[in-house]
Formats: C-alpha cells, structure tokens, sequence
C-alpha cells in the first residue's frame, strides 16, 4: 500500500508540475450554464452551501450552480448509473472508501493538472490516495470525521482510574470498569463494528493487506496482526457488554441508558448524545456533565492510527463544462469554505486548516486522532470485501470467541481472493 | 349439486354451463375465425415489455459473456470472455451453499404463506361485514407499510437489548431474555426472516384468494359451508376447482418471490448475523453486480437462476398450459 | 335457545375472536410505526419500551413536513401520486387487453407468450439496473413521469397479467356468448360482461400494482436523479445521514404519512367492488 501510495503522488505531483502556471480556467465562452452540484446528507453546512453557491455566481458571471442534495443509501447505484448517463452531474460528492470504484472506472475527470492549485500537499495525504488510481489525481479531498473515545467520567471517578496513556491501559480501563459495573461495557464494542477493530491490528504493527511485488498479500494472519486480534477478543469478551453479533449504529440508545463507560466513535457522535430535549433528533443532554472524551491512545503514547472516515469530491468525466465543474471544485476546497467546514466540526481537507474545528476538549481530540488516521486498502476490488461483509462476519465470529489464528487464516485467505482476481 | 370435477377445465360453474359435453376445451373453432384480434390485444403489452424488458433482458444476457465491470460502465470496451462467467460461479461453492439455502427458504415460506393466506381467505368469507373490515384493514396496513420501515421495525421489535419481543417474554416469571441475539445462529436468523415475509405476503395472498371466493357462485359456497363433518374435504371438492387456476397463479408468483427475496434478508443482516450463512441469492446477486461492480457475474447468476427456476416449473406450467388451467 | 342455533352463535363469536387475533398480529408492527411517530426520537428506543405515545408530540410530522432545507414532501407525494395511478390505470387496461387474448382466443404464439410472461417475473430486479437506466437514457425519459411509469407498468405488467388470467378463467365464456346472442358485438360483450365481473380480479391486482409501484425504491433512486423529481420512498431515505444520528421518529412519522394514501385508494376500490356489479350478474 504505502509503495502504491509514492507512485500515485509522485506521479499526481509530476503531471501537476507539467501541468502548472494554468490560471484557474475562466470559462468565457460559456454561459447560461448550470452547473449541478451532489452533496451527500445535510453534513455540510448551510452557510457553507450558500457560500458556495454565491461564490461561483461571482467568479462565473452568466452561470449558475445549484446543489443537489442525494441520501447515503444507495448513493453507489445511483452514481453508477447517473454519472455514466446523458444527464451526469456535475461535481459529485462520494464517501472515501467508494471513491475507489470510481476513480478505477473511468468515472471522473483526471484532476492531476489541478493537484498543486487545489492545495497540492496540504491535502489529507490518505483521501488523496483514496482519490488517486494508477498514477493520476481523479477525487480530492473533501472532510474528513475522525474517530475519538468518548467516556463517562462518573464512572471512571467511581473506579478510581484516569485517562490512558497507552492502548493496553485504554483496555485494562475497559476491562475493571465491565467487572465495577454489571452489565454496563467498559468499552462498547459490537461484533460487526470493524473500523473500531482496526487500530488494534495498525498499533500492532499488523496490515489489512499489503501491496507487494504487484500483488496484494493479506496480513491478517502475521504475528503482529495476531496480537492485536487477541486484543481484540479480549475486549469483546471481557470488557464489552454489547451485541456479538451488533453494528455500532444507534450507539447513543445505550450510551443514554447508562450502559456504557467508554466507546470509540466518530466525533460528531458527541452531538447525538448532547442534542438537547427540542432538537430533532434529541439524545440525553443530561449527561453533559460525565461525558469526556480523549484520542485513542497508541501502544507506545500518543495518538493511535484510527480509521478515518470522510468524503472525496470529483468532477463527472461526463460533465458538460468540464471547466466550471472545476472551477466549482476549486471553490469547495478554497480556505474559506474549508475553514467553514472546520467550524462545523468536520476535519477540513486542508491539514494547515487543522485547527479550525475549535479548541475545546473534543477538538483537540479530533485534530490528535486525524493527524495519523489511516485508511483500507486503495484497491478498486476494496469495495467487494465491503459488500460481501467479510471483515463483519469475521469480528463477529471473533467476538463469539472463535480461535483468532484459525479465523484469521480463513478470511486471509478470502481477502486475497479477492484483492487478486 | 354433487359436481365432482370431472374434467381439468376450472372456470365454467355448472348452473351456468349446462352440462356442456365438450368442455375439455378443445379450441372451439368460432374462436379461429378472426386471428387478428388476439394479436392485436397483446400488442399494447407486447410494445412495453419488449422495450423495458426485452432490450435491458437481451444486454443482460450479452454481459453475462464479457468481463463487464464498472469502467465497461463508463465506455470501455468489454472483452467476450466465453463462458468464463458461468464456470466462476459454477464452480464456486458459496453459489451452491446460497442457492440451496434459498429453495429450502423458499419452500418453508411457499408452504405457510400460501396456508395462512388461504385460511384467513376463508375466514373472511364467514364473517360479519364489520369483522371483514376490520381484517382487511389490518392486512392492508401490512401490506402497505414501506418496506424500510417494515425491516426496521421488526428489527427493533427482535433487537438484542432493547427489543420489545425480549422485554415482554422477560416479564415472564423465570425468563431473562434480554441481550438474546435473535439473529445470530442461522436458523433463529431465518426463523424471523420468515415471521418478517410471512407477515407481508399474506396480506396479498389472502385478498386474492378472496377476490377469487368471491367469484365462485353463491349456492356453491353454500354447499362447502354446510357444516358438519367433512367440511375440508368440501373444500377440496367443491370450491377448490374454482379457484384452483387463481391458487396455482398465486403459488407460483410466491414461489418466484421468495426466492429471489433481497430487501428483508439484505437489511436483517445489517442489523445482526453472519452474512455468509446468511445470504440468499437475491443478496448475492446483489453483492455480486451492484455491491462488487462485477456486472458479468451478476449476470451470469442472474441468467443461471431463471434457467434453474425454469427447469423446474417448465414441466408443471406446460402440462397446466395444455389442460388450461392456467 | 336450538342447539344448531347456539353452535352458530358460538361459531361466529369464535371467528371473530380469530378475526381480532389476526387484526391485532397484522398491526402491531404498524401500531409500532405510528406510535414512534408520535414520540421523541429519544424515547423510541430503550431499556423501558414505550407502549403508547406518553411523551406525545407532534414535531416528527413537523420535520417531516417543514421545509428545513431537506426534500419537501409535497412535490414528492405529487409524483408519487401521479407516477403510481398512470401505472395502475396503464396496467390494469393493457393487462385485461392480454389477459383475454390468451384466455379467450387460441392462437400460435399463445403459450410461449404465456411462458414468456412467467420468466419475466424470474429475472432478478436487481441485475437489470444499468441496463434499463441506459434504455431510458437513450429515449430522453430520465427524470420523467412517463419514464419512471414506462417502466413500472413493465414491471407490473407480467404479474397482472398473469393473475388476471386466472380470474378472466373463472368468467364463464357463456355469460359473453349469451350476450351475444342477444346482440351485443365480441367487444361489448368483453367491456359490459367480462370486465364488470372481473372487478375483484382488477381489485385485488390493482391494490398489488399500486403497492408495487408505491413502494418501489431502487429504480425511482437510479432514474429520478434531480430532487425535484423524488418519488415518496426516496424522500424518505434522505433521514438516514452520514454524520448525525439517524432520525428514526421523523422516518416513522414519514412512513405513516406515506401509507396513508394506499389507505384511502383500497378503501375507493373496495367500495366500488362492494357495490353490487358482482353478486347479481353471476348469479343471474
């Protein structure tokens, strides 16, 4: 992975070297044009929309750009088929771990010439690698969610312990809270929830797989990743009280029930359980007082590699006016809008933006966890491993207690069957 | 009225009929006389299913010969690969393992759907009109519920800690059935699969059955409903060949559907289980096309499952086609 | 009281307590859909499971029908509306058409149509998305009401037919050949006759096809790209988000809103059904 990772930016820098004193491409020719922005979910702010939408109307006189907004479910169909239709959009929003499937097809339009005007390395290298295949630059960076460890303090008062330092802290914590209070998890830790069980394998030393000799080799199976699997059942069985066979969604009904001490989450996971009594969706504001929260620690101090998880954006190779499109793109990834972005609690894709989601107790949390998130493997067949379930059914099966070599062996095996069609 | 059916041919009701002689239905030759207008009445349908169906049917099956994935999607070129697609999934093992669990499925739901379906049918036509309201709405209000919703909340309904199913049976005396998993042995997995589906085919079942009830001659139910011993064998004898063409239609279309059950499976596995002993073919098409991007093996699976569905019914229709009954 | 007399007394009373049991199996998941509607997003889910809305409020169907920046829901419920009644009315005609042919005439052809519409109905859904979505690229129909109907009433169509057939069947040919006798033209004798006593045929299809086509999901995501466009189970996806907690009790308050309509179309059609086209004619 990291070999394939060089190429792709040495090469997205190279063409973007060859490519570069291009003024942002001013489209004069055009006009009456409407460019269709698809944004995904509510995520991105309002103020950010309207910026958006006011500034492409400024820089593009006679154009106009509206935004769409698409639903996450089913958001991989529709893009499939729409983006290779006569009415493509424009600019596309995807989620980084579906960038893949596109960038490999042919989907998007090459932005490599772009890569240095678009922030270049200030990037976030790994959406950049999302976003990047055999050596071109097709989807940048658009936000990034990092996942951070939220606690109750009360609990942790209660039994005497402090914040852990280390990663085997973080579990012993998990493990004595389970055992001071019946039925509550120390650390909740579902079966199917596999971006929370990677750290584990990545603080180990251990690899989802590794791209070697031009072919992927699963590592499942090495000893490093062995350990962190045992640390895993470990904390399955031990310290966690919820589902074996559950998903991490909904996680705030128990949280709010008092069922949990301490869980790995994604940030914005603070506001469903803050959301107050008259919100939309309101969750145990009550709690404010006994929620903390810190970056998941590694095994030797510091901030643990977490999965990140985070949007790509790109323009439609099927687009009407290719320029505009990434004139619309540059916009979105201007300071202005990043830093808007950034006050909404989401990682900007600028990392010199960092500290713009705040400096509160969580901020500080997500800029520790973002700054060494990593990401699956950026293979186009990543995406069937995701869709079959694999790595759901194999914690599952780990949090029923199943021997871990025999089971790592097992969906090793599976992973490079895929990976190497 | 002892109107034992002699003949094969459902439909004529004897008060009617008359004791027609040739009613073994050979095509009666005033029905020869205008060949043209049969065609013509299927030229509306046949337009609509040839440009929907046929054309995307026939791209279908051309894939399903190249290695067509989601850059042959977005314009390049796809290699005919032979029969490459089909020894994949021929070979694999997991299709074998999908495609038993689903007929095995299948057949469980097929069987209690079309039970429950009929007997509540049947009910409908012994009740008083404010009773047959009443269960027709509650089966309409299952059957229109979106089937998002449904999953979710039959989901909520067997969840592990906060389910309402382990609630209620933990108010039992000496039960504690919280943090139960309902869904992760296969078999408890499948059980509630088929509470979920049972629930929403009925509803269709049973007002068909009872659309097709409603056409068999009042004097003839009368005959059925007389009680006494012997009231099912009434059934069997004399309404059933009313409606034996309507059951035979209904069967077959629920045999179709529950083999190529997608959206109950697909959502309950997200909610908890182990996807691969859980996965029914409709899923794995899933995966395999739409989820992977693997559109030739989708294909190829898809082509395979309607030759295998049509091997086993092609024997039963045809003889059905030439008795009429259908 | 005569004992024959009391048995029935004991049977109908028995039978309607069968009836009540089967209301309630078929509703409580219903009940549980409406009742999370009317309760905090909160209180939906917990140790303590709240059998009726305690904690009632009205804001579920306030979101669901604000504006806030999300799909509205109105232009929704008139696609929806428009693209799922052109598909029943389509449908039922064109299967009703065919449903004769194959019933009434003998014909070369006839059974391979016959089997043709049943290996339709095998194909799985699923693996035939791109390719309808590039046939409705080619004919400018994304994004239509004609479009999304076309394909509907394709989808729809081999199951109506196929079951119609078997109530077309349970018409007795001699009720037509007796009115034509008495002068009435094939035609006329197929549009006065045959299609009145089909009515709880054309009922019960016509409930299924509006189902179908009400609740269809998949195609409506892929063809209906543009939000203006959003059929009602689109729109209703559009609560289930990325980064926040998923709303579940606007979902809930959006589904009973959406199953409404299904509602009020069964109780018309039943209504008409009910009204006497059938008893008399086939007794008569």
């Amino acid at each position: 992975m990291r070999k394939l990772s060089i190429v792709a930016l040495a090469a997205a820098s190279a063409l973007a070297l060859a490519g570069c004193a291009t003024e942002a491409p001013v489209a004069e020719e055009v006009t009456g044009a409407e460019i269709r922005v698809w944004l995904v979910g509510t995520d991105t702010p309002q103020e950010a929309r309207d910026y958006l939408v006011e500034t492409f109307a400024e820089e593009n006189p006679g154009n106009t750009l509206v935004i769409e907004e698409q639903a996450w479910g089913g958001l991989v169909d529709k893009l499939t088929t729409n983006l290779s239709g006569s009415d493509s959009p424009d600019v596309v929003e995807v989620g980084n771990t579906q960038a893949a499937a596109f960038t490999s097809a042919g989907a998007f339009l090459d932005l490599s010439d772009e890569y240095e005007a678009l922030g270049g390395d200030d990037l976030l290298p790994g959406f950049v690698e999302a976003g990047s295949y055999d050596g071109a630059f097709y989807a940048a960076p658009y936000y990034s969610g990092a996942r951070v460890v939220f606690y109750d303090t009360a609990m942790y008062e209660a039994a005497g312990l402090s914040v852990p330092t280390t990663l085997d802290e973080y579990i012993s914590n998990g493990v004595a809270l389970a055992e001071a209070n019946p039925g509550v998890s120390g650390i909740y830790f579902p079966g199917q929830d596999w971006y929370n069980a990677l750290p584990y394998i990545w603080e180990n030393g251990g690899e989802i797989a590794t791209f070697e000799n031009g072919e992927w080799v699963p590592g499942f199976s090495t000893p490093e990743s062995i350990a962190g699997l045992e640390q895993i059942q470990n904390v399955m069985t031990n310290a966690s009280a919820a589902p074996e066979d559950g998903n991490e969604a909904e996680a705030q009904v128990p949280y709010c029930a008092g069922q949990i001490a301490q869980l790995s989450a994604p940030s914005w996971f603070k506001w469903s359980i803050l959301a107050p009594a008259d919100a939309d969706a309101p969750g145990c504001p009550d709690k404010e007082e006994s929620l903390g929260v810190f970056a998941l620690p590694g095994m030797d101090g510091g901030a643990a590699a977490v999965f990140a998880g985070g949007s790509n954006i790109a323009v439609s190779a099927n687009s009407a006016y290719p320029e505009l499109a990434t004139s619309a793109l540059a916009i979105m990834l201007s300071e202005e809008y990043q830093t808007i972005l950034g006050g909404a609690g989401l990682v900007p894709a600028l990392t010199s933006l960092g500290d713009t989601i705040g400096t509160d107790a969580t901020a500080q949390a997500i800029s520790a966890a973002a700054s060494n998130a990593k990401l699956t493997p950026a293979s186009p067949n990543w995406a069937e491993v995701e869709a079959a379930g694999v790595l759901q059914d194999f914690f599952v099966k780990i949090a029923q207690g199943g021997d871990v070599a025999t089971l790592a062996a097992e969906v090793d095996a599976r992973i490079g069957e895929i990976l190497n069609p | 009225m002892a109107l034992a059916p002699s003949g094969m041919r459902t439909p004529a009701p004897p008060p009617v009929d008359g004791g027609r002689p040739d009613s073994a239905a050979a095509p009666r030759p005033r029905r020869r006389r205008r060949p043209l207008t049969p065609i013509m009445l299927l030229v509306p349908t046949t337009i609509v299913l040839l440009a929907i169906i046929g054309w995307p049917l026939l791209q279908l099956v051309i894939i399903s010969f190249q290695e067509f994935g989601r850059p042959q999607v977005f314009g390049a070129p796809a290699p005919f690969v032979g029969l490459d697609n089909y020894a994949d999934v021929l070979t694999d093992s997991a299709f074998w393992a999908v495609l038993s669990r689903s007929f095995l499925f299948a057949a469980v739901n097929v069987v209690l759907t079309m039970t429950l379906g009929t007997l509540v049918a049947v009910l409908m036509m012994r009740l008083t009109r404010f009773f047959r309201l009443l269960v027709s709405i509650g089966l309409l209000l299952a059957w229109a519920m979106p089937a998002l919703t449904a999953v979710v909340v039959w989901g909520w309904m067997f969840d592990t800690q906060f389910g309402v199913i382990n609630y209620l049976l933990s108010q039992l005396p000496g039960v504690d059935m919280i943090g139960h998993s309902w869904l992760i042995e296969p078999l408890s997995f499948f059980a509630v699969a088929t509470v979920i589906i049972t629930w929403q085919s009925v509803p269709f079942v049973a007002f068909t059955i009872y659309a097709g009830l409603t056409q068999v001659p009042g004097e003839v139910l009368e005959a059925a409903q007389l009680d006494g011993a012997g009231g099912l064998a009434r059934f069997r004898l004399i309404v059933f060949p009313y409606l034996k063409s309507i059951f035979i239609v209904v069967t077959i279309l629920q045999v179709i559907w529950d083999l190529r059950v997608f959206t109950q499976i697909y959502a309950l596995q997200g909610i908890g289980g182990i996807r691969e002993q859980t996965s029914t073919i409709g899923v794995y098409i899933f995966q395999t096309s739409l989820g992977t991007g693997d559109f030739g093996a989708g294909g190829a699976i898809a082509v395979i499952l309607v030759i295998i569905m049509m091997s086993i019914s092609i024997y039963y229709v045809r003889k059905s086609i030439q008795e009429e009954t259908l | 009281m005569s004992p024959a007399l009391l048995k029935r007394r004991v049977t109908t009373v028995a039978l309607s307590a069968i009836a009540v049991v089967i209301f309630l199996m078929s509703v409580f998941p219903v009940y549980w859909m409406v009742n999370s509607s009317f309760l905090p997003n909160n209180a939906i889910r917990g140790p303590e499971p709240h059998f009726w809305p305690d904690e009632f409020t009205w804001r579920n169907y306030e979101v669901v029908l604000g504006e806030g920046g999300r799909a509205p829901f109105l232009p929704a419920l008139g696609t929806s509306i428009t693209v799922t009644l052109l598909t029943v009315m389509i449908a039922l005609l064109f299967a009703f058409l065919a449903a004769l042919a194959v019933t009434r005439f003998r014909f070369r052809g006839r059974k391979s149509f016959i089997l043709a519409i049943l290996v339709i109905q095998m194909i799985p859904a699923e693996a035939m998305i791109v390719s309808t979505f590039r046939v409705l690229d080619g004919w400018q129909l994304l994004n239509t009401v004609a479009g999304l109907t076309f394909v509907y009433v394709a989808t729809v169509l081999p199951f109506t037919i196929w079951t119609l057939r078997g109530f077309v069947n349970g018409v007795p040919i001699d009720l037509e050949e007796a009115a034509m006798i008495d002068g009435c033209t094939r035609t006329q004798a197929f549009w006065k006759i045959t299609f009145p006593l089909l009515a709880p045929g054309l009922v019960a299809t016509g409930v299924f096809a509006f189902i179908q086509a009400w609740n269809e999901f998949l195609l409506a995501l892929v063809v209906m790209s543009r939000p203006e466009m959003m059929t009602l189970p689109v729109w209703l996806r559009t609560f289930q988000q990325a980064t926040q907690t998923t709303n579940w009790a606007a979902i809930m308050a959006g589904s009973t809103l959406m199953a409404i309509p299904v509602i009020i179309f069964f109780l018309v059609v039943q209504g008409r059904m009910t009204s006497g086209l059938v008893a008399g004619a086939v007794k008569g």
